[in-house]
């Protein structure tokens, strides 16, 4: 593997090279390059003979091309493709060296000779001619181009126009609105881009009323209603137009509560514990006079919704939790030590930077507070409030998390989706500022979404077959916040996704006809993005759905294991006493090792009485138990059992990539015996009288992305593509100076000098 | 997704299951609580006791001592309280306490376990409650120091297999196509007159005749000349091991050595020979002052010396005792990060792993290699074994790797019983380290990163640590195999591998996929060296231990073949009805189907 030349699979591309005597063919025919353009995409600037560097160590492997700036995208259009290139997973709105632009972080323009840089910000004005040009992506990508033999001044524009286009100055200049904008301009009932609005989702949106009842109904919330009051967002501006408050509360006394709540926001139904205790979020009541009263009404509301009239548990979050910018600084250090460190100089110090980062502190943090929620919910049986200031980010996280331990419904793909629409997008999480699409204010900005999106991991992490979805839907669905056409996550509130689009279309002459707005796919479309085939990467193939349960049958057991009642030697789980881990303190323990009498502790009596908190208690009796995958789940707070996100985060870094390898081999094998079980049920069901079936059935709808081969007794080994980064690939996608190609060549070369002008890259110069 | 937790083996680590006509002969003797005693295990102590768990509170129960275990079971409550500990385990005993000391729970015992826990038991504190146990337990945890012999010895255990067959040296050097035209096996060692620490079969360069291995070994520290230890198929490169060359300060110069170091080098054509010296450059050059050293470039100018930076037995030791520290029995919360990057043990990890993989990347780009430290019994087994298991896939089946450990740790004279100190008392003993502990994590952590390259799975590491201390078997006693054969080991002990290959099931990890040719190159970066927390944490009872992915792959299997069986029998019946009836499908496999609904 390390010897000879080793072959790169790159981004997007997982097949293996093909064979050289393929390329054989003499002379490429000249190519005429040209952008791949969206509907509403149109080119901005473009330069030519354009080098993208590819491996660091030297640039043979680099690829010449066009470098073309949209008004969507910055791409790349190669002359030759990789060598040995086949891409298997594209990606329908990129191509594959595209970059969305507003995933672009920060442009970097380098002139090398002059030793100058400049970071570009928009309408700035460059005095050299960049030699290089350098994209810090939001996604922790950094790509690298060489304009050597462009022409200067072409290089100059293209690069001035990244930046510019980089930091639209108007929400509606965003790339979405012209391209669903499109779709109105065409002949009437076709769909410009396939847009499918709604139709066949079958992810509830949560933005009309019938959604809420359903949820209502399925979580058995009888005391509630949808409530109407916020219809045209004349009540408060960041609150969806439907939404669910307790039946005792009137819309009249709603309309009277809301001028106390921040920003009008009357506290908003989540969801029911089987319990009837609910789940509630609630702004900050900004008129101290009114606090008590208020919240005595609405506390009381609450008590009269449950069936037990169950006390109503506070939960203050901003006290208890990291705040946005924490959450940011946290996630800039992770990234710093991710991808801009020099990879072997951070090794000998990466675990205590990984916690200087705090990010992973942070990621336990809100488990752990989730937990907390959950116990009061689910032992304590009382409704539970969570109260954030604004109500509009760390309440997201809790509520959905919450939610993802006690309700196996949020574990399915659809349940997943509906609850994100539920929690974020409806309840008003600004995208749009958090995201900072706009560039305008970086105090605003927070990847408060991704934070929740590694809580989530952690969670499939310890219970990988609870969930419907993958670690690649996870890692997707990140990275769809930087692609900007989803209604998922262009905007700050419903109410601003309505405005800007009415807007839009009357300024560009859109009749809506029946639409109230632009109708901007949700991510969930994911045919948006991707094919039926590469969508089937999110199913997981070990998820226990609720018809497993049923499959006991003869050797076939339950999923779901019951541990034998047998003695658990010195583990003592399930003791009646309620000591605290901490009987021995670390000081007490044996390194002393020269005292021959040890002393003990002589107060073992007080330490009983020290008792561990009832909800440290009920985490412990939850891991007694055996585990119901169709139930509640915990996740195990020890740091030592919390894990870095590998895939999200180090996806890019040759150096961590694991040729053949990491779990994705694992995923494999279990994909490819899914599919064979699906192909014999199919057959079962024909014998069953499902006439009509057609034999094919089973190659159209297979959910596995690695199918069973014909001999499925003989297993195949996993592809040769496959390593720990797939279905990514970091050749090409993390550029930083001085990096050697492969993992060996770093070990065996030791530390390398950082030459990095990426290093000065945050002063401005 | 294969990083989920594994099935908890805490619970038994030690599975009592002896064969079941064993347990009929010993049924005169009374089971020992609720737990079957061993063909040979003798009861000596019970005694009331108070077991103070750290996770929990002080529990009043009964200890049983046996001539092998200590067996704790609880009486004061309903919920099973039990310890099931090998005498082996134990590093020290010591009391806790005075006659006079107050307190409750004061006056005891306290056991500091090899594995990662220590056990604190409390008395009565009148009349020396203590006397009799305490000294029964240190008498019979390290019966070496009081002239009786270790379990092992005394165990009547029978199996099927005979485990000591495992490992045939001849059979394993003809798997490699050995001897041929350039290696030769030689018998020079059969009595151990070369080299009292190596196996008697040896396989050296086929020019190198016998006077020139004896030649060599006077310049090799403690006769531990390079011989080979894996021969490349293909390239015909190879990988020999030995010890470092006896230099001392006047640096020193052995033609012999020189001229056969160059032998190695020729029988593939090698154009440089490279040296791995496993220590950091300093300590080289330290054990120059004790007669030892490397191999200087005047000296030896068609090899390249390249040093690895691992250190020796006492750091590796102080390494183990700080992790220890921050995991038992409470998991450091605060700065868990931070606190586990002091105890270095990952970053040894890391080191030992990397060197592995620039002696397999070396020999499989076709040029042989000579791995040593300053004995060879240490370092260089880690080194060479690890460097096996990324080149020769046979080693990562279940039989393989008890081949490989066999060979390379085993008969090449790794000091187990210097290094565990089986049953002696000399808890402080400088010569103990656990250095075939980090192997196994080095292994533990390439299933990590390859979830289908190993035939054996998580299960089969954690039994072989317990019994590297249990000393139920012989496989892991005395030093080398000159001392195993005067103590007739083969003869007189059970073999782990009889116990393991008795129900390889247990030990097999569903996700193997075989693929003979595969070199594995693990990323030996602090981005995946993982702490092995399955082991390490595995006392803790706040650890979640389930919900295993292999375990829902073997139920899927499982489902696959009920399936396959029905499809064929619906498929048989079908033929019978074409033949028979002109309506095929009948009521019967409806009713059968509708139960087989899945989730997918």
């Amino acid at each position: 593997m390390f010897s000879g030349k080793q072959t790169k699979p790159t981004f997007k591309s997982y097949l293996p090279p093909l064979q050289t005597d393929l390329k054989k063919s003499p002379q490429l025919p000249i190519k005429k390059l040209e952008a791949k353009l969206l509907p509403g995409e149109i080119v901005v600037n473009e330069s030519n003979f354009v080098r993208k560097c590819i491996g660091a160590e030297s640039c043979q492997d680099d690829l010449w091309g066009k470098l073309v700036c949209t008004n969507f995208k910055v791409s790349f259009i190669a002359h030759n493709s990789l060598a040995q290139q086949r891409f298997q997973c594209t990606h329908r709105l990129l191509g594959e060296h595209d970059i969305p632009l507003a995933c672009v972080e920060q442009v970097v323009t380098v002139n090398d000779v002059k030793g100058k840089q400049k970071i570009l910000g928009s309408n700035q004005k460059l005095k050299f001619n960049p030699t290089e040009l350098i994209l810090y992506c939001k996604d922790f990508r950094i790509i690298r181009f060489r304009f050597d033999e462009a022409g200067p001044e072409s290089a100059k524009k293209v690069c001035l126009a990244i930046a510019h286009y980089s930091h639209p100055a108007d929400p509606q200049l965003l790339f979405g609105f012209e391209y669903v904008g499109k779709r109105y301009h065409g002949s009437t009932g076709e769909r410009v881009n396939g847009v499918d609005p709604g139709g066949g989702l079958q992810t509830p949106l949560f933005d009309c009323s019938s959604d809420w009842d359903r949820e209502i109904k399925r979580t058995g919330a009888s005391e509630w209603r949808v409530c109407t009051v916020n219809q045209g967002y004349f009540i408060s501006p960041s609150l969806p137009e439907f939404f669910v408050v307790p039946v005792s509360l009137a819309d009249q006394d709603l309309k009277q509560y809301a001028c106390c709540f921040y920003s009008q926001r009357i506290p908003l139904w989540c969801w029911n514990h089987s319990s009837g205790s609910a789940l509630v979020r609630m702004s900050n009541i900004s008129d101290p006079q009114q606090q008590r009263k208020v919240e005595q009404r609405i506390s009381s509301a609450i008590t009269k919704s449950h069936p037990l009239r169950s006390d109503v548990f506070k939960s203050d979050l901003d006290k208890n939790l990291p705040n946005i910018q924490d959450i940011q600084t946290a996630l800039l250090k992770l990234r710093q030590i991710c991808v801009i460190d020099s990879f072997e100089e951070s090794e000998e110090k990466w675990l205590s930077s990984l916690e200087s980062s705090r990010w992973m502190e942070y990621v336990r943090t809100f488990l752990r507070h989730a937990v907390e929620v959950v116990y009061m919910l689910e032992s304590r049986h009382v409704s539970v409030i969570l109260l954030e200031k604004e109500d509009r980010d760390l309440s997201c996280v809790i509520s959905c998390l919450v939610q993802l331990m006690c309700d196996p419904h949020c574990r399915s793909l659809h349940g997943f989706q509906g609850l994100i629409q539920k929690e974020w997008v409806m309840a008003g999480h600004r995208f749009l500022d958090r995201c900072n699409h706009l560039k305008k204010n970086d105090k605003e900005e927070s990847p408060v979404f991704l934070l929740f999106l590694d809580c989530v991991w952690q969670l499939w992490n310890q219970y990988p077959a609870a969930f419907e979805f993958t670690e690649v839907y996870l890692t997707v669905l990140g990275d769809s916040l930087w692609v900007p056409v989803f209604s998922t996550f262009l905007f700050n509130c419903p109410r601003q996704r309505a405005e800007h689009s009415r807007d839009f279309a009357s300024s560009k002459s859109i009749h809506l006809g029946q639409d109230q707005a632009l109708c901007f796919p949700p991510v969930w479309d994911w045919s948006q993005q991707f094919s039926l085939k590469d969508q089937t990467l999110f199913n997981n193939p070990l998820y226990v759905g609720k018809i497993a349960t049923c499959v006991q049958n003869g050797t076939v057991k339950t999923f779901t294991h019951r541990r034998s009642k047998k003695n658990y030697s010195s583990t003592l789980r399930g003791l009646p006493s309620a000591l605290r881990n901490g009987s021995l303190g670390p000081n007490d323990t044996l390194s002393r090792r020269n005292s021959l009498v040890l002393r003990l502790r002589s107060d073992l009596s007080q330490v009983r009485e020290q008792q561990e908190t009832p909800s440290e208690r009920f985490v412990r009796d939850f891991f007694s138990r055996p585990v119901d995958l169709q139930g509640l789940l915990l996740p195990q707070l020890l740091p030592s059992h919390l894990s870095v996100w590998k895939l999200y985060f180090l996806r890019w870094v040759p150096e961590a990539q694991i040729p053949q390898g990491g779990p994705i081999t694992a995923f494999h094998k279990l994909s490819v015996l899914t599919d064979e079980i699906e192909m014999l049920q199919n057959q079962l069901r024909q014998y069953q009288g499902a006439a009509g079936t057609p034999n094919n059935l089973h190659t159209e709808h297979s959910k596995m992305y690695f199918k069973a081969t014909s001999t499925p007794h003989q297993p195949p080994a996993p592809p040769e593509y496959l390593s720990s980064s797939f279905p990514f690939s970091p050749v090409g996608n993390l550029c930083r100076p001085g990096v050697l190609g492969t993992p060996l060549s770093k070990l065996l070369n030791g530390a390398k000098i950082w030459l990095s002008t990426e290093t000065l890259a945050n002063e401005t110069i | 997704m294969a990083s989920a937790p594994i099935a908890p083996y805490n619970s038994s680590p030690l599975g009592n299951s002896s064969s079941p006509n064993a347990s009929r002969e010993s049924l005169k003797m009374e089971p020992l609580a609720d737990v079957a005693m061993l063909p040979g295990e003798e009861r000596v102590i019970d005694k009331d006791i108070i077991y103070i768990c750290p996770f929990n509170a002080a529990v009043k129960g009964k200890v049983f001592i046996t001539n092998y275990r200590l067996y704790f079971k609880n009486t004061d409550s309903e919920t099973p309280v039990t310890l099931d500990v090998p005498l082996g385990v134990i590093s020290r005993v010591e009391k806790m306490g005075g006659a006079s000391s107050r307190g409750e729970n004061s006056y005891g015992l306290e056991i500091i376990c090899k594995d990662m826990r220590n056990l604190r038991f409390a008395l009565k504190q009148e009349g020396h409650s203590r006397r009799d146990i305490f000294e029964i337990i240190f008498k019979y945890a390290f019966p070496l120091s009081h002239g009786m012999q270790l379990f092992a010895f005394l165990s009547q255990e029978k199996y099927e297999e005979n485990g000591w067959n495992v490992y045939e040296p001849m059979e394993e050097y003809r798997r490699q196509v050995l001897p041929n035209s350039e290696w030769r096996v030689t018998f020079i060692n059969k009595n151990y007159e070369l080299c009292d620490t190596y196996p008697t079969i040896l396989v050296v360069p086929f020019k190198a005749t016998d006077e020139d291995l004896r030649r060599v070994a006077a310049f090799r520290s403690r006769c531990r000349i390079p011989v080979l230890s894996w021969f490349h198929k293909e390239n015909h490169a190879v990988i020999t091991r030995c010890s470092q060359p006896l230099v001392g300060m006047s640096g020193k110069r052995n033609k012999d050595d020189e001229r056969y170091l160059d032998l190695i080098r020729e029988a593939n054509g090698t154009t440089k020979l490279t040296i791995y010296d496993a220590r950091p450059n300093v300590n080289a050059v330290a054990n120059k002052a004790t007669g030892g050293g490397y191999e200087g470039d005047d000296a030896y100018q068609n090899a390249e010396l390249v040093f690895l930076d691992i250190h020796n037995i006492h750091v590796m030791r102080e390494s183990l005792k700080k992790l220890k520290d921050i995991v038992y029995p409470n998991v450091e919360e605060s700065h868990w990060l931070s606190s586990l990057e002091s105890t270095h043990w990952l970053e040894h990890i890391k080191l030992v792993l990397s060197g592995a993989i620039q002696v397999a990347d070396k020999v499989s780009s076709g040029s042989s290699v000579v791995v040593h430290c300053s004995d060879g019994w240490d370092r260089t087994a880690q080194l060479t074994s690890l460097a096996m298991l990324m080149l020769d896939s046979y080693y990562r089946t279940l039989r393989g790797f008890q081949v490989l450990l066999e060979k390379e740790w085993i008969s090449f004279g790794h000091k187990f019983a210097s290094r565990i100190g089986h049953g002696d008392k000399n808890h402080a003993d400088q010569d103990r380290s656990p250095i075939f502990l980090q192997f196994i994590d080095c292994v533990w952590q390439m299933t990590k990163q390859f979830p289908t390259a190993f035939e054996f799975n998580e299960r089969l590491l954690v039994v072989i640590l317990d019994h590297l201390y249990s000393c139920r078997f012989g496989t892991f006693l005395y030093n080398c195999e000159s001392a195993r054969d005067s103590n007739n080991v083969r003869g007189k002990t059970v073999s782990l591998w009889a116990f393991v290959n008795s129900d390889t099931s247990l030990y097999i990890n569903p996700f193997y996929t075989p693929e003979s040719s595969r070199v594995l190159y693990p990323v030996a970066s602090m981005r995946h060296l993982e702490l092995w927390v399955t082991y390490y944490i595995r006392w803790n009872p706040r650890i979640l231990h389930q919900s295993p992915v292999e375990q829902r792959y073997k139920e899927l299997l499982a489902l696959r073949d009920q399936y396959l069986k029905k499809l064929e029998e619906l498929q048989l019946s079908d033929s019978t009805h074409l033949t028979n009836s002109s309506t095929p499908n009948t009521a019967t496999p409806n009713q059968h189907i509708t139960h087989l609904q899945t989730p997918f």
